[in-house]
């Protein structure tokens, strides 16, 4: 019997090439057969795995929930990346903008990411709902690029940035790695831009699987992944590439309130 | 945040405090956080005193984004806020003493891992492996030679300046010749020994930049030596000079040799040792002041590259008591290769007679020819005082002095 495993991941830049060539390779070397195959977008890739095309997809947060959704709770989730713990995404301002408070954003215009970005629409605008925020008066200025990638390529989130910068929008959503890793780099003047709310934590992306993913090729899998050092140069180039410093074990209880926010979103447009 | 809270977070590895005064997180507060980091250990704790705006809503995102622990904020009163974080177990640590350079010794096997990072430094870990196979000290260097590299970055001379080209007066054609073929071979031979070193620094471990920074002394010198050879050469109104093979054959044998100590023992111990008695015949017998004086230069630079040879060799020597067969098979296996290529190059031999002949009066010539005879006996005298010096016992000296190669180089 063939125990290669065939994983999904979704060609979001042509890193992923890299990206999933060495693991190929390493995984190989490490005694798990492992070959990849890459999608355009998630949506395809979810199904995919649905139909047992492929064993395992490396999915966003919102591929994940569906996943879980529409296995009613039977797929295996295997692992995640330490980045992927303790999301949070952050609505900044205009520090010229005079928003000192989130009813302050009524009547503003409020740039988010594409509407299948979790960290930079998502969620935010979940989180200024429950904060009470009514998002029917805030005009949003939408940058819907890289649709089908959930937010992947973070253009949607410098785009963001950008239009905050040259005051298209008074506020923006953005996740915050994007948010202080460009602060880091020196990318942000912070007399320009700062924060106004931080959004309650969650996690992003989670590797799937189906229930009836052989134990061989399961516990191949997360031997080797969770084999992978940040102190090894040929795991490390890898680690970097995919932004992570160590594997971590999965856990559910990250994606409630994306769960919720589905929920909401299914409501709204049963009762529209 | 006062003493008594520091005690209630007791840590092993230590605890920094900061003042960030009104930076904020992107704004310059980070060019004091993240040194500090760095001179805690894995589990530290840092505090930072903070006024800058938007601090609290970075500070933790950060600290998130580079594996530190935050542990919390405490608003002071003066609206001043302390932060405490907790390093994590990825980045570099370095210790809070100042570095003592004077002490660092140089280590007996260099790390691939260490790539070009000054010896010293605080390597991060997680670098590719760099491709340097020089990585044993005592196969590689000697005691000498910081003080060599400062000698030779002290005697560098010039070639356009330094050589009187305009008393070069028009001698009779036959030694006009013999001058251009002469010229012609030391540039040829001096070629080969500034590419020779150029391999061996490129496998150099730069934990021994030392060694690789002399050889580029040598290189330098031995450039300015092929200069002002094809100077002289090219001064002369004469017809070319020849090539021979049992020269290119010679020279060819060198860059077959990969060991670094074996090639030095070659080229350097044994050639270049035989070039100083060639060089010292060319300085006694020139026909005018510049040719002299080119040779008394490229002479003293030469010796150098004799002295740091023979530094290596027998440091090696010292440290690998098996070096001693395999440099002499070396010298056997290049005799090998070189046999039947001939003995002295006759181009070069009869160029030798007629420039210590001055002329090509047949009575000048005899005393020519008994010059270049006595440079033979020379150079073997030379060379096995050299070996001697080595570590070699007589008989192996006067064995191996016989093997070398009839193009003195």
């Amino acid at each position: 019997m063939d125990n290669t495993i065939l994983l999904g991941a979704v060609a979001y830049d042509p890193k992923v090439v890299s990206i999933w060539e060495g693991i190929r390779q390493y995984f190989n070397e490490s005694g798990t057969p492992l070959d990849f195959a890459l999608f355009s977008n998630y949506e395809r890739q979810v199904e995919s795995l649905l139909a047992g095309h492929i064993d395992i997809a490396w999915n966003t947060p919102l591929a994940h929930v569906r996943v879980r959704q529409r296995t009613a709770g039977a797929s295996l989730s295997l692992g995640m990346r330490d980045s992927d713990r303790d999301f949070h995404a952050k609505i900044i301002v205009r520090t010229d903008a005079g928003i000192t408070s989130l009813q302050d954003l009524h009547g503003r215009r409020l740039a988010v990411g594409s509407r299948d970005s979790t960290q930079a629409r998502i969620l935010p605008l979940h989180f200024l709902k429950e904060e009470g925020v009514d998002l029917g008066r805030v005009h949003l200025v939408p940058f819907d690029t890289d649709l089908g990638k959930h937010g992947d390529t973070g253009t949607s989130e410098l785009d963001v940035l950008r239009a905050l910068v040259e005051g298209r929008a008074d506020a923006g959503a953005v996740g915050d790695l994007v948010w202080v890793l460009e602060q880091a780099a020196g990318h942000v003047d912070p007399a320009r831009l700062e924060v106004l709310y931080t959004t309650p934590g969650f996690d992003h992306c989670m590797f799937d699987a189906l229930p009836t993913l052989s134990p061989v090729k399961r516990e191949g899998f997360v031997r080797s992944l969770f084999a992978m050092r940040w102190d090894d140069p040929v795991h490390r180039r890898l680690l970097e590439l995919e932004g992570l410093r160590e594997w971590m074990p999965p856990r559910e209880e990250g994606y409630q309130s994306l769960i919720d926010a589905l929920a909401e979103e299914r409501t709204l447009a049963a009762a529209g | 945040m006062t003493a008594d809270r520091w005690e209630e977070r007791p840590s092993p590895a230590g605890a920094i405090a900061i003042d960030g005064g009104d930076l904020p997180l992107g704004g310059g507060l980070l060019a004091l956080v993240r040194p500090a980091l760095t001179l805690l250990e894995p589990g530290g704790l840092l505090a930072i005193l903070s006024r800058g705006r938007g601090v609290a809503d970075d500070l933790e995102s950060w600290c998130r984004a580079e594996r530190n622990d935050y542990l919390g904020a405490e608003v002071l009163g003066d609206g001043t806020t302390h932060y405490l974080v907790r390093r994590g177990r990825f980045g570099v640590h370095r210790s809070a003493e100042p570095a003592n350079d004077v002490a660092q010794e140089l280590p007996p096997r260099a790390d691939a891992a260490t790539g070009f990072a000054p010896h010293g430094t605080v390597v991060e870990a997680g670098g590719p492996l760099y491709p340097f196979d020089l990585v044993e000290r005592d196969h590689v260097t000697a005691p000498e030679v910081t003080e060599l590299y400062e000698q030779a970055v002290a005697a560098q001379w010039s070639a356009a300046r330094d050589i009187p080209w305009d008393t070069i007066p028009r001698h009779e054609p036959a030694l006009e010749l013999a001058v251009r073929q002469v010229m012609t071979f030391l540039a040829e031979n001096e070629l080969s020994a500034l590419y020779v070193p150029s391999r061996f620094i490129a496998r150099l471990h730069p934990a021994y930049v030392g060694v690789a920074m002399f050889l580029a002394t040598q290189m330098q010198d031995e450039s300015r030596h092929i200069d002002v050879f094809l100077r002289r050469a090219r001064a002369t109104a004469s017809p070319s000079a020849i090539s021979s093979s049992t020269t290119s054959h010679s020279l060819h044998s060198l860059l077959q040799v990969h060991d670094f100590t074996e090639s030095a023992f070659l080229l350097s111990v044994l050639g270049e040792g035989t070039f100083l008695d060639l060089l010292a015949y060319v300085e006694r017998f020139a026909p005018d002041e510049a040719t002299a004086e080119l040779a008394r230069r490229a002479r003293i630079d030469e010796a150098r590259h004799v002295h740091f040879g023979m530094a290596h060799v027998r440091h090696a020597l010292a440290h690998d008591a098996t070096l001693y067969p395999r440099l002499e098979l070396a010298v056997r296996h290049r005799a090998a290769t070189l046999s039947g290529t001939g003995g002295v190059p006759a181009p070069v031999q009869d160029a030798l007679t007629i420039y210590a002949a001055g002329s090509s009066d047949p009575k000048r010539i005899r005393h020519g020819h008994d010059a270049f005879r006595e440079l033979l006996a020379t150079m073997h005298e030379g060379r096995t005082r050299r070996l001697r010096s080595a570590g070699f016992t007589a008989e192996q000296a006067q064995m191996l002095s016989d093997l070398h190669t009839p193009n003195f180089m």
